[in-house]
C-alpha cells in the first residue's frame, strides 16, 4: 500500500526541514517503483550541477559493472535524485545506488524492507510507512528487532548530529506499533535448530554414534530446551514436596490404589442406576418435593411449580414454575435454590400453562401476598452414593481399601492428591521429551537414511552415503535420490540447470513465461512424482517449469544477451538473477560429487561454464 | 427538558457523576467518552429518559453553584466529523483537547489559545477548561504541580540539532577498545545498535590476530555483504592478505583474511570433521561470525549454531550482531560450550542519537513522542499533536466504523 501522502510532497517536506538524504521504506516493490515514477509525472527536477555529480559517480559504477550500462532508470535518477532499491534490481544496480548514497548525491531512496536485512548504506531520515509486511501472503507485523534495524539506518556517523525516524501513514499503519518497537527492548533470539539429511550423515561421518548426542547437547536449541526443562524442574519439585507432605500411609502408592478403587466403585454403581437418575445427588434428593403447588426458590425469585419433567435432549430435570407478574418459566431443576415448606394448590392441567386459569391467578396472588420469611425444607442430599454396603462388600474383595485403617485420609485428600499426582506424571514427561527432543528427531532422520540405504543398519555411511553428505542444500534427499535412480545421465547441461533451477526456486509468485520448454516440463514432471513420493521425508519443492524454462534458456543459448533472457520473461531483473545464483550454487554441489560421479559432474561444469558470463561474471 | 438543554446540563456535570448517571442505564458506560455517553443518555426511552433527568436534578443539589465567569457550553456535537471541528476552531468549548492532555494539566507547546498565567513556573500554563475547574472555587483545590508533567517537545526542537558536524578525528569508543581486550581472554558477543561501529572492532581483532600470526575467517549470511567487506579490507590490509570464498568463487584461497558466507564455514569444519582437512584450521585464531542475530532465522539459523559448535577449540569468536533482547543467554550458551569463557559487551546508545517524528499525510510536521530523544526503558506517551493528527487521519480514512458508532 501506498503511503498516504504523495511521494513528491514527501520529499518537498523532508527538503524544507533539511532532512534530506533520507530513506523512504514502503511495502512493495511496486510501491517504490510508482514513487519513482510519480516524480517523472510531477518533473520536479533538481538543479543540473547536481544532476552532473550523480552522472559523474554512476559513470565510474558503469565502468565497474557494464551491466548498468543503459538501465532505463539513470535519467529518472540523475534529473530527480531520487531511487528504487529492492530485490527486482539487479545486484549491480543496487550497489550503484547504495554508492550514491554514500556519496550524498541522491535525496530519497525509495525501497523495500528487505534492505533492512541487507546492505548497510544510512540517511540522515528514515521514512516508515508501514507495521506491517506481507510474508508469505499473510500480513504479519514487524517485530521490535525489524522497526529497529529499519529505524538504525537514520543518522549517519560523522555526517549528522542527529538521525531522524518519521512515521508516516498508510493504511493498515499502527502508529501505536511503531511507537512501541522504537522503544522497547527487542525479541530475544529463539533457537532454530532443523535437523537435516546431510547434517546426519557429516555427523556420522566424523563421529561414532555413542558421540553424536553430547554434540546435539552443545546446541543452543538444547541449550534453550534445557532452560525450560529446568522451569519444568522446579515446578515438578513443588509438586513432589506437596506430595510429600501427605506422609506414609498403609499402601506405599496410595494414589492410584484408591484412583482404581475409586473408578471401580463410581462405574459398578453407575451400572445400577437408570439413565435419568443421572442428577448430581442434590438435584436427585429434591425432585421427589418438586411437584406441582410447590413453592420454591429460583433464581433470586420465588415461584409456585407447575410441573416436572424431563428435557428431551439430554434428560435434565426440569420444573416448570409460575413467577411473580403471571410469568411462566422453565428451569433445570439444578437451579431451584430451596424448596419452601408451602404448598398451594394450582389445579394443574396437560398442556400449556399447565394450570387453569384460575390456578394460576390464585399463584400470582399468593405470591404477592407472601411472608419475607419462610421455611426452608430441610433436605437431606445423599453425599456418597456408591456408599451402599452391598457395593463395598463386592468390591473389598478385589481391592484393600474398604477395610484400609486409612481410608477416611485417603478418601479426603484423594482429589487434591490425584491432582497432583497427575501434574508430577505431566511434568515427568514433558521434561523428558524437552531433554531428548533433538536426539528424537536425529534417530528419525537416521532411520529414513537407514530405509534409503546411505546408512548401513550399524550407522555407517554406506559408498552412497559417502558422497550424499556433500549435497549439503535444500531438498537434498530428492536430489540424492534422483542421482541414484540415475535420472541424470546423459542429460544436458540445459536440463540439469532447469532441473536445478526448479529445485532451488522457493517463490511461489506468479510468473508469465511464453516460452514452454516440452523437454524440460517432461522432465520437470517426472522430478515432481519422485519429489511427491519423498513428501513424508522431505517437503517437495515447487519444481516450477515456467521458472525453470528461464534458467534453462539461459545455458541452451549460449549467446543471448542479458536483456533479451529478461524482455522473454515477466520475472523482474533482481528474481532472475537470484535464481540463475541460487541454481549455480545448487550446481556447485552437483560438481563437488567429481570423484564419484564424474560423468555427471562434468555436466555440471559445463553448465557453470555456460552460467557465468554476462551479469553473472560481474560479481562473484 | 429538550435534548439541547439536558445536553447542556449533562455536558456541565463533572464525569464522576455523569458516570454515576449512566450506571445502569448505559451498557458498558465505563469505557465511554464524555460526548459518547451524553449521546446515549440522550438517546433513551421516554420513560428511562424522565428518570435521567429526575436524577440529574438530585445531583445538581449536590454540586456547588457554577460559578459565574463560566462561558455557557454549546450544545454537544453528535456526528464525529463535527466532534474534531472545535479542536481547530473553537477552544473556547470546553471539552476540546486540543493539547491531547487528558489530565487537565499542563500544555507545552507555544498554544495561542491558552493564556499564559504570570507567574507560572517556566511559561506553562493551565488549559482552561470550564467543566474541569467548575468544581473546585479559586482557592479550594490546590493547582497541580508543573513537575508533573514536563511541556511536550516542540518541532523546532525536535529539528533545531540538524547539521553536519566537523570532521573529527577517529577516535575509539571505550566499549570498542573493551571488546578488542576481551578477545584476548576469551570469545566475545557484541550486540550493538546499527551503524554505531562494530566493523571497528572486528578490524582491530583482524590486525591483532595478524601480529599473532594467526588466521582469520569473517563470515557474513549474505554474499552481497560479503563483497562489499572485500573491497572494505582490502583497502585495509592490501589485497594479497585477503581471500574469498563464496559458493562458487575462490579468490587467494590462501590468505590470512578469508571472507566467506557462514554456509562455506560451516562445511569447511564438516569436511575437516571427516578428516579431509583441506583449510588450516589449526592456525585458525579468529572466527567473526557478522550479523549473528540470524542464528534466530527459520530456514538458515541452524548453521550459526553448527559453525559455534564445531569451531575448533583454540579459535576465538567474535559475533557481531544488532541489537537483540537476550545476549546474556547466548554468551551463557557460548561460555557452556567451549573452553575460553564468553564475555559480552552490550549496550543501547546510538553513536548518532535518533529523534521520532509523525508526518500527517496534510503535510504538517509533528513530534512522535512527547518527549524529544527516543526513551530506551519504556515508551513516552505520543505527542499531543501527534495524537489529534492521526486520530483525523484515521477518522478520514477509516470512517465511523473506526468510532464504533453503529
Amino acid at each position: 500500500m501506498p503511503p498516504a501522502i504523495h511521494p513528491v510532497d514527501l520529499l518537498q517536506i523532508l527538503r524544507r526541514r533539511h532532512l534530506t538524504p533520507a530513506i523512504v521504506f514502503l511495502t512493495s516493490r511496486r510501491a517504490c517503483d510508482e514513487a519513482i515514477d510519480s516524480f517523472a509525472h510531477r518533473h520536479v527536477p533538481i538543479p543540473s550541477e547536481r544532476s552532473a555529480v550523480i552522472m559523474q559517480t554512476l559513470d565510474k559504477m558503469i565502468a565497474e559493472y557494464p551491466s548498468i550500462t543503459d538501465h532505463p532508470l539513470i535519467p529518472t535518477v540523475q534529473q530527480y535524485g531520487v531511487a528504487a532499491h529492492h530485490a527486482g534490481h539487479l545486484p549491480s544496480w543496487k550497489i550503484a545506488i547504495e554508492e550514491l548514497m554514500r556519496q550524498g548525491c541522491l535525496d530519497a531512496v525509495f525501497a523495500t524492507t528487505t534492505l533492512a536485512a541487507g546492505v548497510d548504506f544510512p540517511a540522515r531520515t528514515v521514512i516508515v510507512t508501514q507495521s506491517h509486511i506481507r510474508k508469505n501472503r499473510t500480513l504479519t507485523e514487524l517485530s521490535v528487532s525489524e522497526i529497529q534495524q529499519l529505524a538504525g539506518r537514520g543518522g549517519r556517523r560523522g555526517k549528522d548530529y542527529v538521525g531522524f525516524v518519521v512515521v508516516t501513514p498508510s493504511p493498515y499503519i499502527d502508529v501505536g506499533r511503531i511507537a512501541r518497537g522504537l522503544t522497547s527492548n527487542p525479541e530475544p533470539l529463539d533457537s532454530q535448530f532443523v535437523i537435516s539429511y546431510p547434517m546426519v550423515l557429516n555427523l556420522l561421518k566424523a563421529h561414532v554414534i555413542d558421540h553424536i548426542q553430547p554434540i546435539l547437547e552443545k546446541s543452543f536449541a538444547q541449550f534453550q530446551l534445557n532452560q525450560r526443562a529446568n522451569v519444568h524442574e522446579t515446578k515438578l519439585d513443588k509438586v513432589d514436596a506437596q506430595l510429600q507432605a501427605y506422609g506414609q500411609r498403609e499402601c506405599a502408592d496410595w494414589i492410584t490404589q484408591w484412583q482404581s478403587f475409586h473408578q471401580a466403585r463410581q462405574r459398578r454403581s453407575q451400572v445400577h442406576l437408570k439413565k435419568t437418575h443421572r442428577d448430581p445427588p442434590d438435584v436427585l434428593a429434591r425432585l421427589p418435593f418438586l411437584t406441582p403447588g410447590r413453592l420454591v426458590e429460583v433464581s433470586k425469585e420465588r415461584g409456585v411449580v407447575l410441573r416436572q419433567y424431563r428435557s428431551r435432549s439430554r434428560g435434565y430435570a426440569m420444573v416448570t414454575v409460575a413467577c411473580s407478574r403471571g410469568r411462566i418459566v422453565e428451569y433445570p431443576a439444578s437451579t431451584v435454590t430451596a424448596v419452601l415448606d408451602a404448598v398451594i394448590d394450582v389445579a394443574e392441567t396437560r398442556r400449556f400453562p399447565w394450570s387453569t386459569s384460575h390456578g394460576l391467578a390464585h399463584a400470582n396472588h399468593t405470591l404477592e401476598n407472601l411472608p419475607a420469611r419462610l421455611q426452608r425444607l430441610p433436605i437431606r442430599v445423599e453425599q456418597d452414593v456408591t456408599d451402599n454396603p452391598i457395593l463395598t462388600e463386592t468390591l473389598s474383595g478385589e481391592f484393600p481399601c474398604p477395610t484400609c485403617p486409612s481410608r477416611p485420609a485417603c478418601q479426603k485428600d484423594h482429589p487434591r492428591a490425584w491432582r497432583l499426582h497427575q501434574d508430577h506424571h505431566r511434568f515427568t514427561k514433558t521434561i523428558h521429551a524437552l531433554r531428548t527432543d533433538l536426539w528424537h528427531r536425529f534417530r528419525q532422520h537416521m532411520d529414513v537414511l537407514q530405509t534409503f540405504g546411505y546408512l548401513t543398519p550399524a550407522s555407517q555411511l554406506t559408498a552412497d552415503g559417502e558422497w550424499a553428505r556433500l549435497i549439503r542444500i535444500n531438498h537434498s534427499l530428492l536430489i540424492t535420490e534422483l542421482i541414484r535412480m540415475g535420472a541424470f545421465e546423459g542429460i544436458e547441461p540445459s536440463l540439469l540447470t532447469g532441473v536445478m533451477a526448479g529445485i532451488a526456486h522457493d517463490d511461489d509468485r506468479p510468473v508469465a513465461f511464453s516460452r514452454r520448454n516440452a523437454a524440460l516440463a517432461s522432465v520437470l514432471g517426472q522430478v515432481r512424482k519422485v519429489a511427491y513420493s519423498l513428501a513424508t521425508y522431505e517437503e517437495p519443492p515447487l519444481l516450477r517449469s515456467d521458472v525453470a524454462a528461464v534458467a534453462a534458456l539461459w545455458i541452451a543459448e549460449p549467446t543471448l544477451p542479458w536483456k533479451e533472457l529478461i524482455r522473454s520473461t515477466a520475472m523482474a531483473e533482481g528474481d532472475v538473477y537470484r535464481l540463475l545464483a541460487r541454481s549455480l550454487e545448487y550446481l556447485s554441489q552437483i560438481y563437488g560429487l567429481k570423484a564419484t560421479h564424474p560423468a555427471l559432474a562434468h555436466v555440471a561444469d559445463q553448465a557453470m561454464d555456460l552460467m557465468r558470463r554476462d551479469v553473472l561474471r560481474e560479481l562473484p | 427538558m429538550t435534548n439541547d438543554e439536558l445536553a447542556t446540563q449533562l455536558a456541565d456535570l463533572p464525569g464522576r457523576l455523569l458516570r454515576r448517571l449512566a450506571k445502569g442505564r448505559v451498557s458498558r458506560h465505563a469505557g465511554m467518552g464524555k460526548n459518547r455517553l451524553i449521546h446515549m443518555l440522550l438517546s433513551l426511552p421516554p420513560d428511562q429518559r424522565a428518570r435521567v433527568e429526575v436524577a440529574l436534578q438530585s445531583l445538581q443539589h449536590e454540586l456547588p453553584p457554577p460559578q459565574p465567569d463560566t462561558a455557557p457550553s454549546p450544545p454537544v456535537e453528535r456526528s464525529h466529523r463535527q466532534k474534531h471541528a472545535p479542536r481547530r476552531t473553537g477552544h473556547h468549548d470546553s471539552r476540546s483537547t486540543h493539547c491531547g492532555n487528558d489530565g487537565g494539566g499542563y500544555c507545552g507547546h507555544a498554544c495561542p489559545w491558552h493564556p499564559v498565567r504570570p507567574g507560572d513556573e517556566g511559561g506553562e500554563h493551565v488549559v482552561e477548561g470550564s467543566h474541569r475547574q467548575k468544581s473546585p472555587a479559586p482557592g479550594s483545590h490546590p493547582p497541580r504541580p508543573a513537575a508533573d508533567a514536563p511541556p511536550a517537545t516542540t518541532i523546532e526542537a525536535l529539528l533545531q540539532d540538524i547539521g553536519v558536524p566537523p570532521p573529527q578525528p577517529f577516535t575509539p569508543d571505550p566499549w570498542q577498545q573493551e571488546a578488542v581486550d576481551l578477545l584476548a581472554t576469551g570469545n566475545v558477543i557484541l550486540s550493538v545498535p546499527t551503524g554505531s561501529g562494530k566493523t571497528y572492532v572486528a578490524v582491530e581483532a583482524m590486525r591483532r590476530a595478524i601480529a599473532a600470526e594467526q588466521t582469520v575467517i569473517y563470515t557474513s549470511p549474505l554474499k552481497a555483504l560479503s563483497n562489499t567487506k572485500l573491497t572494505e579490507f582490502v583497502q585495509i590490509f592490501g589485497a594479497e592478505n585477503v581471500g574469498i570464498l563464496t559458493g562458487d568463487r575462490r579468490d587467494n584461497p590462501q590468505a590470512t583474511i578469508l571472507i566467506m558466507t557462514t554456509e562455506i564455514l560451516r562445511n569447511l569444519l564438516y569436511d575437516a570433521g571427516g578428516g579431509e582437512i583441506d583449510m588450516r584450521l589449526n592456525t585458525l585464531g579468529l572466527v567473526i561470525l557478522d550479523e549473528s542475530q540470524f542464528i534466530a532465522d527459520p530456514e538458515r539459523g541452524v548453521v550459526w549454531e553448527e559453525t559455534i559448535i564445531f569451531c575448533p577449540a583454540q579459535t576465538r569468536l567474535l559475533l557481531l550482531s544488532a541489537s537483540i533482547g537476550n545476549p546474556d543467554e547466548v554468551a551463557t550458551w557460548i561460555s557452556s560450550i567451549r573452553s575460553t569463557p564468553c564475555h559480552l559487551v552490550h549496550h543501547r546508545n546510538r553513536s548518532v542519537p535518533l529523534r521520532a517524528a509523525y508526518l500527517d499525510p496534510s503535510g504538517r510536521l509533528a513530534p512522535l513522542f512527547r518527549t524529544r530523544d527516543i526513551a530506551r526503558d519504556h515508551t513516552p506517551p505520543l505527542h499531543p499533536d501527534t495524537k489529534y493528527l492521526f486520530t483525523r487521519y484515521e477518522d478520514l480514512t477509516l470512517g465511523p466504523r473506526s468510532r464504533r458508532e453503529n
